[in-house]
């Protein structure tokens, strides 16, 4: 990195960090002096399961903490250093995050400018400076994602898969990812030991570069990868992330008991609020609530998820944060509940295909915003009317979710249209027994 | 009304009785919150160490066996001391899901001469089904001075429907701004606001569901000099139900059966045109080189 290129980057980390540092003390006078708290009550739910694991006890005494161990045991300074502890953790996370956007897009040789705007659609996204301070937990899962990125790029599968071991059994979603990683992982492209090849990035007014021949020559299919899906960097991944899950869960179970297992996981995939929230499917688990679905319906609410996620992996595994990217956006879109919250899962990754858009901000660009975002303030209108001026419009508030998800798909295809997909990996050169150069 | 801050007293069975006041939420399942305000002998806590499970009746019967233990009366032949409530009148305020539940109450206390000290007003608010009160929410308020003491007991689960939830109650102790032993008749008002939320209600067909609630029950504790020393006492205020104005209904939007099908067919077709938009972009647009 030049000095100058540090500085820049220096100057939007300083004043991000100033900014979330405010909006934290500010939040800390709100909670004091107002009836309506600044933090998320989530916040309260974590410190409160932090204070219960420090005096020894279980997390889970605390009603509705529904989160790994490891939450608590991080959060336990809040109990004896100061209650914003985890706040600054959040926000930390929230920096760093920043941090790995910039980092990704360099070692992909992206253009300085360009590093700089993806770094500042994160770092001044109204979503991500208020999640982090107001307490929510999500920014740390994003800097792990991020980190198990930079591990992947740099041919470090142990590690990544011990991070990724790790985030699954914090999150859980991450899973979906898993996938798209054992495909990139191809022998051709990744081999253990050996740092991989990257494809750098071209700027849409860039002649393709003799690089390109270098390029996979074969397009992806399944009979390949069904050919060399035993190679030993996807069965070291597979076996180390599902070992360092499984040791997490092990430990936590051995702990916690049946409350861990119930409250941390199964909660999470057996999930199925008939409160209203952005989801198409609230309003049918609410009429249906107390009735045994039967297996049709729960084959069909399960089938949409499923062919996008398939689909989407089979088409961009290659380019895995894009790909990263269009099955988060899915998963959230098509899930039994979508909070707010979850935005910020794909978020941290919008900042990573955009130097390879050729989606000008005006007007495509603004449009696709305008267009999610409008169906989003649709959205709380209808509920801002039911929940708070209790005005019986379930069936508008069930249709304007409806809206969402089709936003949510038109957004999708507009940015498949306009990406200019890029493997992340170039074909490896090997050498033959007399000591020659060649491709494999 | 300003609730400055509480008084801790010791409930000992036999001879000396004090109040502690503390927040123990206590839910159907038995978990007990950590925010306790200090209301460990109140009697709804009583209830719920017997009863898993809110019903009037058995209510009724625990609070008269309560006050018959702990009497004002000095000798047992004394008469009750006498205070009167002059007033109740009730509101809900506010639209939506989330409300106050206002109590404005009018005391008359006659000048008597009997030693009662520090008393303090107690209101058990027996929610019906399809409220609640958040336990969280009552903590953050009480760390703000808003009540001496308060308790939620029952079905505490913020997220259940009403359908698979049960009833709660919250106990709430204010103090007193004039001290009863004053010598000179004293009109007391008091003004209690309760935030409560509205629970997803039942289908009905009229997209609406009726809650009622029902009269509160009005206790004064105070603590008197007895032969053992000072202890708790509880009196029931007598009143004219005709000067009681405590009927609250609150409307609550509520799915419509009839919506099931059409709703039921409508998401998933959605959900698969969707998948198709998205589908046919992923085949139709370059893929990764």
């Amino acid at each position: 990195m030049t000095a100058r290129a540090m500085m820049n980057l220096r100057s939007i980390l300083i004043g991000s960090a100033v900014f979330r540092l405010v909006l934290i003390l500010y939040g800390e006078w709100q909670d004091a002096h107002m009836e309506v708290r600044y933090t998320d009550v989530d916040y309260l739910v974590f410190s409160d399961a932090a204070s219960l694991m420090a005096s020894g006890s279980s997390p889970y005494k605390r009603t509705t903490y529904r989160y790994s161990p490891l939450l608590a045991f991080l959060l336990i300074p809040n109990s004896f250093l100061h209650r914003a502890w985890g706040k600054f953790i959040f926000s930390a996370s929230d920096l760093l995050v920043g941090y790995f956007i910039y980092k990704i897009l360099k070692q992909r040789k992206v253009a300085e400018d360009l590093c700089l705007y993806s770094v500042m659609v994160w770092l001044l996204n109204p979503f991500t400076f208020t999640i982090g301070t107001r307490g929510n937990c999500e920014p740390i899962v994003c800097a792990m994602i991020l980190w198990i990125l930079i591990c992947l790029l740099n041919g470090q599968i142990i590690q990544a898969a011990v991070w990724y071991g790790l985030v699954v059994h914090f999150r859980i979603y991450p899973i979906i990812y898993a996938l798209p990683i054992i495909v990139v992982l191809d022998p051709r492209y990744v081999q253990l030991g050996k740092k991989p090849l990257l494809v750098n990035w071209k700027s849409n007014t860039q002649k393709p570069s003799s690089q390109s021949s270098e390029e996979a020559s074969t397009r992806y299919n399944l009979w390949t990868a069904a050919k060399s899906m035993f190679s030993k960097e996807r069965i070291l991944f597979g076996l180390v992330s599902g070992g360092t899950f499984f040791l997490c869960t092990g430990l936590f179970f051995h702990l916690y008991k049946w409350e861990f297992l119930h409250e941390a996981l199964l909660y999470h995939l057996t999930r199925a609020d008939p409160r209203h929230n952005f989801s198409i499917y609230f309003y049918h688990i609410y009429l249906q609530y107390g009735h045994q679905l039967s297996l049709v319906e729960k084959l069909i609410s399960f089938l949409p998820q499923s062919i996008v996620q398939l689909v989407l992996v089979s088409s961009f595994a290659q380019d895995l944060p894009f790909c990263f990217f269009l099955q988060t956006v899915a998963f959230v879109a098509f899930n039994k509940v979508i909070t707010a919250q979850y935005f910020v899962w794909f978020f941290c990754l919008l900042p990573l295909i955009l130097p390879w858009s050729d989606m000008k901000l005006r007007w495509e660009g603004l449009s696709c915003v305008g267009l999610w975002m409008g169906a989003q303030l649709h959205w709380l209108l209808w509920g801002y009317l039911l929940e708070f001026r209790g005005q019986n419009v379930f069936l508008q508030l069930w249709m304007a979710s409806l809206v969402f998800l089709l936003a949510n798909a038109a957004v999708m295809a507009v940015f498949i249209r306009r990406q200019r997909c890029s493997p992340i990996f170039l074909q490896m050169k090997v050498t033959d027994a007399k000591g020659g150069v060649k491709s494999e | 009304m300003r609730i400055i801050g509480w008084i801790c007293w010791r409930w000992k069975m036999g001879i000396i009785w004090k109040f502690f006041f503390c927040c123990c939420f206590i839910v159907v399942t038995l978990s007990i919150y950590g925010d306790c305000l200090s209301l460990e002998d109140c009697i709804l806590k009583s209830y719920f160490s017997k009863n898993e499970v809110l019903t009037d009746s058995s209510f009724q019967d625990l609070l008269q066996d309560e006050l018959s233990k702990f009497s004002c009366k000095l000798l047992p032949g004394d008469p009750n001391p006498q205070l009167t409530l002059s007033g109740l009148e009730r509101r809900l305020i506010g639209e939506g899901s989330h409300r106050h539940l206002s109590s404005t109450i009018q005391l008359q206390v006659p000048p008597q001469s009997f030693p009662l000290q520090s008393c303090k007003l107690v209101m058990i608010e027996r929610l019906p089904s399809g409220v609640f009160a958040d336990p969280f929410e009552l903590d953050h308020l009480f760390h703000h001075g808003a009540y001496a003491g308060i308790g939620v007991f029952g079905d505490t689960n913020l997220e259940l429907p009403s359908v698979s939830s049960n009833r709660s109650a919250v106990e709430i102790h204010m103090n007193f701004e004039h001290s009863i032993s004053s010598g000179a008749m004293s009109e007391l008002g008091i003004r209690i606001d309760l935030p409560l939320h509205a629970r997803y209600a039942p289908l009905h067909e009229s997209g609406y569901s009726e809650v009622a609630f029902g009269t509160p029950d009005l206790l004064v504790s105070c603590s008197m000099e007895g032969s053992s020393g000072m202890r708790s006492c509880l009196i029931v205020p007598s009143h004219d139900s005709n000067r009681l104005r405590t009927d609250v209904v609150w409307k609550i939007p509520c799915g419509i059966m009839s919506h099931t099908n059409v709703v039921s067919v409508v998401t998933f077709a959605t959900a698969f045109v969707s998948t198709l938009v998205i589908v046919f972009a992923s085949v139709l647009y370059p893929k990764p080189r």
